[in-house]
């Protein structure tokens, strides 16, 4: 007992690099927000007060209580079109990270709306969305990669480093998707086609769910035959062998060359890139700091030469900001000494009571405006802050 | 040391609620979602249904399965003016749109098939009002919609081949209009 509850504990409760889940975050956000887009010119259509099925008719059709805010809106489309403007900025802050758990509530409460308001033009993607959402809300999903880390580094509670978190919703997420793929496998173990392979061939021949052309080698019924047990094969692997971390990487590279086959060969809108978001959580943290350094390497040189920071140390407000400046420099670019250990400082650095950061590029030490513009220069997140600091420092060589 | 024992009697029970919470899920969703009408199986899920239903955890993964289509299909609608005169309603047909329209436009292609399933009888009234609102000619009344289902069904040959029979069509729906139905409140 003592051992299960050991494991128990390990797996859901031991504290981990929250970097996966926030990239997770980042994607689910994206594709509400595509999917929203994909859907804008329909909204009246088919959630109106007019739509193509009435609220009515919806909850005779699916009685029992549903968390649904088309049943409090007023009857009015000007509410409508409100909801998905709230709810299409909502998933935009949750992308960038801005009060994840708010918005994390808010895209969930306006995504299972939808939903419910209109039940029968929903796809297994929409449905994983909803559900990953579900536990998306309780995710520290602005742990990392999010403006509210950055506040946080701002305001003195979180130092440069990301702090590790527990992540028991993460791994619900994981498990969801994993019993995605074992439960579609045991469907499709109950159907004749599926068993004598015969069903790819039904699939693609749908005149309606067609997407781009296939060659004709690729319909031959051997192959479809073979492809039809290849993909029972490969979804029982995505949701039992995904566990296993010696085989993990090579089941989500069949996974993902699977998808991206579906997302060439038919039409269901936004299902595959759906699924294959939550693969980001399987993704070791480690993995991911390895191969975030391989892209700083050979992008780095494209965005100048390093720049040397030099600050003072004991200046809290400072080190405060050079917290900040790590978080944002994700490229690397730029290299902090801390003065009072160096012994280097200067007397500009004086002068400005120590809250100034000194700047030491290829052509010279700056401070001031200048080291702004250089900032926002060398940290890409930065910049959009460039013309705002480069009108600064004109107007400021103006004076 | 108070504090600090409070502290951590609190997380003891804040993981022991969470921990609740997730045994629960991970129990109930695969009951929910298990292909299997086994009657314990059931009977879990009619205790759940509430929950699942409210909190929006419901969810199917058949994709496909257990069998796919055999049916190509689209559906389109017949209008019959007050003054006798006919006009068709077309669905959008994901066959016949661009590559962008089409995965924009894939929803109706959901719903039509939807549409189609007499259990979903009772959507048939609504759509066709949506249909009567929306009719090709604005400047006339319409009096009847019908609703139509064009199918041709795939067939395999013994040899292996598979051969689309001619297409057919049949109305599964008719819908006579009402004033009010055109100038809802």
């Amino acid at each position: 007992m003592n051992a299960i509850l050991a494991a128990w504990n390990r797996f859901f409760f031991t504290e981990r690099s929250p970097v996966p889940l926030a990239l997770f975050r980042i994607a689910y956000g994206l594709l509400v927000m595509v999917t929203l887009l994909l859907l804008k010119a329909d909204w009246i259509p088919w959630y109106g007060t007019h739509a193509w099925m009435s609220l009515g008719a919806m909850r005779e059709l699916e009685p029992g209580l549903r968390m649904n805010l088309f049943t409090i809106l007023p009857q009015d489309d000007l509410w409508v079109i409100a909801l998905f403007w709230i709810f299409l900025a909502s998933a935009l802050l949750l992308t960038v990270g801005f009060l994840s758990r708010l918005n994390s509530i808010v895209v969930y409460l306006c995504l299972a709306s939808i939903q419910q308001r209109n039940l029968y033009i929903l796809h297994g993607g929409d449905t994983f969305l909803r559900v990953a959402g579900f536990f998306l809300i309780f995710a520290p999903a602005g742990a990392a990669l999010s403006v509210d880390r950055l506040i946080r580094v701002w305001r003195g509670r979180e130092q440069s480093e990301v702090p590790l978190r527990r992540l028991w919703a993460q791994r619900m997420i994981q498990i969801e998707l994993s019993l995605v793929y074992l439960t579609t496998f045991c469907w499709k173990l109950k159907g004749a086609p599926w068993i004598e392979g015969s069903a790819l061939f039904y699939v693609f021949h749908l005149f309606e769910l067609q997407r781009f052309p296939l060659p004709d080698w690729l319909l031959q019924p051997g192959i479809l035959k073979l492809g039809t047990w290849s993909a029972m094969v490969l979804e029982f692997s995505l949701g039992t062998l995904i566990w296993v971390k010696r085989m993990r990487y090579k089941i989500l590279a069949a996974g993902l060359l699977f998808h991206l086959s579906l997302e060439y060969s038919l039409n269901i809108p936004m299902f595959q890139w759906d699924m294959l978001s939550a693969y980001l959580l399987f993704v070791d943290p480690g993995d991911l700091q390895r191969a975030w350094n391989w892209i700083c390497v050979r992008v780095g040189p494209w965005l100048g030469k390093p720049v040397s920071v030099s600050y003072d140390s004991r200046s809290a407000r400072t080190c405060r900001l050079v917290n900040l400046l790590v978080a944002l420099d994700i490229f690397h670019r730029l290299a902090f000494k801390p003065s009072a250990e160096t012994g280097n400082r200067t007397s500009a650095a004086s002068e400005t009571n120590n809250r100034e950061l000194i700047l030491t590029t290829p052509i010279g030490t700056c401070l001031g405006t200048d080291a702004k513009l250089i900032l926002a220069k060398s940290i890409p997140l930065l910049w959009p802050l460039v013309p705002f600091c480069y009108f600064r420092t004109v107007a400021q060589s103006r004076k | 040391m108070v504090k600090s024992s409070q502290t951590n009697r609190f997380a003891r029970w804040r993981d022991l609620a969470i921990s609740l919470f997730l045994l629960f899920h991970l129990i109930a969703i695969p009951i929910w979602c298990l292909p299997s009408n086994s009657l314990p199986l059931l009977v879990c899920r009619d205790l759940v249904r509430p929950y699942f239903l409210w909190s929006g955890l419901f969810q199917t993964w058949d994709m496909f399965s257990p069998s796919p289509k055999r049916t190509n299909g689209y559906l389109e609608a017949m209008l019959v003016y007050t003054d006798g005169t006919t006009d068709y309603w077309q669905f959008p047909r994901m066959d016949r749109l661009s590559f962008t329209e089409r995965y924009s436009k894939e929803r109706y292609r959901k719903f039509e098939e939807t549409l189609a399933d007499s259990k979903f009888a009772d959507l048939w009234p609504d759509a066709a009002r949506y249909i009567a609102r929306h009719a090709p000619d604005p400047s006339k009344r319409p009096e009847m919609i019908m609703l139509i289902l064009n199918s041709s069904d795939l067939v395999r040959n013994p040899d292996g081949s598979f051969t689309d029979l001619p297409w057919q069509s049949r109305v599964f729906y008719r819908y006579r209009v009402e004033p009010e139905d055109l100038n809802p409140q």
